[in-house]
């Protein structure tokens, strides 16, 4: 398995765990209005990041070589790929959210649904690419 | 649909067992995307392509073939 390949698998086990927990908390706490919890956003971020550079660190520190080495054609050619399928997701989502919003959802849903549909366009690209690596290209 | 074959295989054995992380190395790809190719998973760039020929001093339709499939 590549250094890229491993990447994507860091990132969309990170994503899907910490993001997961995240809207799971703001589904089990119910509707608030008005009262959109920006620290919780906030230590959100700063695990996934904290856990996504140190798991790539480690992978780094038992593969210097790969993980030195620069992408190559292949590698750019899957990026871009997986790219493609997750902006037709996030088009497709952000044009969905907008339709709900003309029914005047609270603050809270919105700014949450809008993170959802981020979240889920980069979980698909890292999918993507992780799928396009085990074919082969 | 066509199909593009490849004697990277062959031809790296017959130049000193030559590994794909060596092959890599000489072309600037990484050892998976030389495993790709090899296994025809994966159609190289032109440029690709003409750097693997030029390794092993072979013309390039001696290391790449395109078949056509009924």
């Amino acid at each position: 398995m590549s250094f890229r390949e491993k990447s994507a698998w860091i990132s969309l086990l990170s994503m899907s765990g910490i993001y997961g927990f995240y809207f799971w908390s703001v589904i089990h706490a119910g509707p608030q209005p008005g009262h959109f919890r920006f620290s919780g956003l906030l230590a959100t971020i700063i695990a996934l990041v904290v856990l996504q550079v140190v798991l790539t660190v480690a992978v780094a520190i038992f593969k210097p070589e790969e993980a030195k080495a620069p992408r190559d054609e292949r590698d750019k050619l899957i990026e871009l790929r997986a790219m493609r399928v997750a902006y037709a997701g996030l088009a497709t989502s952000v044009a969905l959210a907008c339709f709900f919003g003309a029914f005047d959802p609270p603050i809270v849903f919105n700014t949450n649904a809008l993170l959802f549909i981020l979240v889920t366009a980069e979980i698909m690209r890292s999918a993507c690419q992780i799928i396009q690596y085990r074919r082969g290209a | 649909m066509g199909a593009i074959r490849n004697e990277i295989r062959r031809l790296r054995f017959e130049h000193g067992e030559m590994t794909q992380q060596e092959l890599a190395d000489r072309i600037n790809l990484t050892r998976q995307t030389v495993n790709a190719i090899e296994q025809g998973k994966y159609s190289p760039s032109l440029e690709a392509a003409f750097r693997i020929s030029a390794v092993f001093g072979k013309p390039l339709e001696s290391v790449f073939h395109y078949s056509h499939d009924e």
